[in-house]
Formats: structure tokens, sequence, C-alpha cells
């Protein structure tokens, strides 16, 4: 089941650049929330600090609370975070020359699942919710590489949610497919905030306005304006966002 | 404009035999500049071939199987002890060189901080600069008198280990910097740590390359001499295996030493051992070639 997150006061820099300025939003559990914005507004800053991946880049820094349900994230190990918090990125990062199958058995190896009877039936539970199983199963054992872009993109949310996380974080996970794979990752988004969180960064206000319940609309690293993706598109109460979902600018 | 150019044309296409003066100079000074090249590549090229002839006929003329088999009885005889000293000290050092350099190329590039790793990085260049029979030297001060293990193969192995290492790490580390930043990421993003992430992930598209850095050094290791010289010593039997106080034989003293003595037994040897190495080297070499073609000399390939 998927867990709300708070965040207070958060800011985030690269060096001496600040992306964020002193976000605070609310994102409610099982909910898919779309965050949008023009390109440099802080909207993967943003994603990228709720599973501490923003700390990975030399130089980066952050201030400010980020909590899953009752617990800070900043008290965590940030490789715990990342066990709850799971996370897809832009480009399809399968790892090469694994496997289908090991492509996700990995991580559920390092967390201790040892038998390979529950190790197979957790791999076909998640290449299914990730609507994968039936074009791969009889392809585990192939490189993940071979897949094609789509498919890739989805063995990667398959991997994500082996590990069982409680929020499911995605970075432009379409941006690099082509229509009929987007909507396949959309239908998917769709089916799977029953049981997750879901923040989806995108490009594509279509795309937010499809899959999203809620929509945060960000400019210079502040957030302009949030609420339910229909309030936000048909009846904007900031001037920047009307400007922006029209098409004006960005 | 266009009513005048083809009798420009005319000009310039026979401009080559009419032109005097500077034109001619030019033509003339790049032929020459041409022709030091060729002669200067020639050169480079012909000592090489020289070499590589002289060592490849007569040590097939004087090759026998036999030497394989039969050490070595004072100046004639085979190159089994040699050959199998050889194996032993560059099999010692490769078993202490590739673990240290492989993590040491790992920490380089995944964990230093990079000041850190600037200067880490800027002392395994100067220790790759280090003359080799300095290295034997130092050895040779610090463990074959010092911790008094005499002449022996763990000496001489060290001091190969020593000549090893900077290949070891630069190669394994500049392989890893190739390998695409979103690798890290998404191994990061399921909860991997830094050590996991390459130890399962990030080592794989680079393991061309960290393996072409190891047959490198072995290749390297096999024709050192001067760091041998003061540490390994010289045996006319077949290695005892153990790692101190017992002198080794190796191939490469047998090329240094007995191609100076008056005795065509002796040159017969040296040349036999010479082209062992030579076959031995060029056989590694190809090796790393098939490498790097197949991995594509890092992760390029896959992403």
């Amino acid at each position: 089941m998927g867990k709300s997150i708070s965040v207070a006061g958060l800011s985030a820099w690269y060096g001496d650049q600040q992306t964020l300025q002193s976000i605070d939003i609310e994102l409610k559990a099982n909910t898919a929330t779309a965050v949008i914005g023009p390109s440099g507004c802080g909207k993967s800053t943003f994603v990228r600090c709720l599973n501490r991946m923003h700390e990975t880049v030399p130089g980066a820094r952050m201030e400010g609370r980020v909590r899953l349900e009752e617990e800070d994230l900043y008290r965590m190990h940030p490789v715990d975070v990342r066990r709850i918090v799971g996370m897809v990125f832009q480009k399809p990062n399968p790892f090469p020359t694994l496997s289908v199958f090991d492509n996700i058995a990995l991580a559920l190896r390092l967390s201790g699942v040892r038998r390979r009877s529950e190790l197979a039936e957790r791999v076909e539970r998640s290449l299914r919710m990730a609507a994968l199983w039936d074009e791969v199963k009889d392809r585990l054992r192939q490189p993940a590489t071979e897949l094609s872009g789509g498919q890739q993109q989805r063995l990667c949310i398959a991997r994500a949610l082996a590990v069982e996380p409680e929020v499911l974080l995605m970075d432009e996970p379409a941006s690099a497919l082509d229509p009929i794979s987007t909507l396949r990752i959309e239908e998917l988004i769709r089916d799977l905030k029953s049981r997750y969180t879901i923040v989806i960064v995108t490009h594509n206000m279509q795309q937010a306005t499809r899959v999203a319940d809620r929509t945060a609309f960000f400019l210079n690293g502040e957030l302009i304006e949030f609420g339910d993706t229909s309030q936000v598109f048909e009846h904007p109460r900031d001037r920047r966002t009307e400007d922006y979902v029209c098409g004006r600018f960005g | 404009m266009s009513v005048k150019s083809p009798e420009t044309a005319v000009v310039f296409s026979t401009g080559k035999d009419r032109s005097v003066g500077l034109p001619r100079r030019r033509r003339l000074s790049s032929y020459f500049g041409w022709g030091l090249a060729w002669a200067c590549a020639g050169l480079v090229v012909s000592a090489l071939l020289d070499l590589l002839v002289t060592v490849v006929m007569k040590g097939v003329t004087s090759f026998r199987w036999d030497m394989l088999t039969t050490v070595t009885h004072g100046i004639a005889g085979g190159l089994q002890n040699a050959i199998l000293g050889t194996l032993w000290i560059v099999g010692i050092a490769i078993v202490m060189a590739a673990p240290v350099g492989i993590l040491g190329g790992v920490y380089l590039s995944e964990f230093a901080r990079s000041g850190w790793a600037r200067t880490v990085r800027f002392w395994t260049e100067v220790l790759s600069g280090v003359p080799s029979i300095v290295v034997g030297y130092f050895i040779y001060l610090l463990l074959v008198l010092g911790l008094g293990w005499g002449f022996s193969a763990l000496a001489a192995g060290i001091a190969l280990l020593i000549i090893m290492l900077p290949y070891i790490v630069s190669s394994t580390e500049s392989t890893l910097r190739q390998v695409p930043w979103s690798l890290r990421e998404g191994a990061w993003a399921l909860g991997l740590t830094r050590f996991q992430a390459v130890s399962r992930v990030v080592w794989r598209p680079a393991a061309g390359g960290i393996a072409t850095g190891v047959l490198t050094s072995i290749a390297v290791a096999l024709g050192e001499t001067a760091p041998l010289l003061y540490t390994a010593g010289w045996s006319a039997y077949n290695p005892d295996w153990h790692l101190t106080h017992s002198q080794v034989g190796y191939l490469t003293y047998v090329v240094w030493t007995y191609i100076e003595q008056p005795y065509p037994e002796a040159h017969a040897l040296a040349y036999s051992a010479a082209f062992l190495l030579l076959v031995v080297i060029l056989c590694i070499h190809i090796l790393v070639r098939m490498l790097v073609r197949r991995w594509g000399g890092g992760a390029k390939s896959h992403l």
C-alpha cells in the first residue's frame, strides 16, 4: 500500500545555484501526482530529493524536511530510503550483460531472497504488474538490452516494483518512447496507483491529464500551483499556470 | 567573370610546368618533408622488423622441443627451469597485482573525492615512470637483505607487482569512468550501496577493459629483466615452489646473460628464450585486441 509524502521547506542547490525554493507540498497516498513545468524549473530535482538521489551528484545539497507518513526520510540511511521510494528514469537503463530475469532478481537477491522458487515467483509478479510478462516470458534468459525501448522501460518499472516500494517516482518515463509504448506506460500508471503513491514528472500536458489525479506546477524552482488535475488545467488560480497550460510559454 | 574563367583555368592547369621561384621551392620542401617522414617511419619499422626477423629466424632454428622438458646445464641444456620460474614469479605477481590494482582502480573511479583521486593518480603515474632497475634495487634492499628473504620468488613477484600495478589501476579506472552514469543511478535507485552497484552492475560493461589492463600488465611483466636481477637470483633447477630463501631461474635472465657467452649453445638458448617470450607476448596482445574488439573497449556498445 502506498504512503503519503509531506514536504516542508524543501530547498535544493547544485553548487551555488539554487534549483528549489522552499517547497511545501502534501502528496496523498495512492494518488498519481503529475509534476509539470518548463525545462529547468526544478521538477526533476524535486523528485530526486524524494528518494535522496539528489545528493549523489557532487556539489549538490538540500535543506528542509521530507516525511513518508511519520518517518523523516533524511534521518534514514539513503540506501533504505531508496528501497521504500523507487524510481524510474527518463532513459531506460536496464543493466547491460544481465538477462531480463537477472535485471529484476539482482536487487531481490541482495535483499536476502535466496530460494529459487520465491525468486522466480517474485520476478514473474513484478513483470505481470509492469504488463511485460506475456511479451518476455519465453525470453527471460536473454540480455535485457535486446528488448525494445518500450519493453526496456517497462522492465525498469518491473525492476523498481520488485523490491516492493511504497512510492514510485517517474522522471519523464515516456519521453524517450514511441506513442504506442507511451500509451502502455500510461495505462500502467493508472493501474499501479491503486497500490502505490506515484509522482510523475512530465513535459507532456495531455499525459498529465490522462494519468494524474493531482498536478503540481513548478516555475523557476517554486511551486506555483498544486491541486486536482482538472482544476489546474481548466480553472488555474495563478496567471502563470494559465499561461503555461495554454501553451503561451515553455 | 564567367567569360574569363576558361582562360584562367587553362593557366592553372598548366601552371605546374610554367611556375618558377617560390612555388617550386615550396613543392621541393614538401617533397623533402614527406621524404623525411617516410624515412623516419621506415627507420622505426625496419629496426623493429630486423629485430623480429633476427629473433624469429635464430629462435626457430635453435629451438628444440626438448628444451621445454629439460633444465639448463651450464651453458647448454633446456629451458624448463626458466619457463617454470617465469610462470611462478609472474603468477605470484598477478595474484597480488590483479586484486590490488582492480580494487584501487574501483576506488579511484567510484569512491575517491576528486582532489584525493587526483593525488593518487599522480603518484600512480610517477610509479609507472620509475626505472624498473630502481624498483629491483629497492626490493633488494627492503626484502632480499632487509627482511632476509634472500633471492626468492616472492621478492621477485613483489618487484613485478610494483611494475604491474599502474597498468591495472589506470585501465580499470578509465574503463569504469566510461560506464554511463545512468547505470549507477539505476542501481542506487534500487537501494544498492555504492560498492554493490560497482560489484554487481557497473563492472560488467567495463570487464573487457579491466581484463585488457591485466593482460597487458602480464605481457609487460613477462618481458621484464631489470627488477628480477636483484631479486630472483638464478637457478638451473626447476623451482621448488618455496616463496622465500630459494633462487629461481627465469627466461629473460637466459636472454640477458647467455647472449654474451662466446658459445653457440649459449646463443641457441638465449634466442630460444627470446623467441618463446616473443610468441607468448604476441599471443597476449592478439587476445587483448580480440577483447577490445568484442567489448568495444568499454561501455559504448551497450547503451
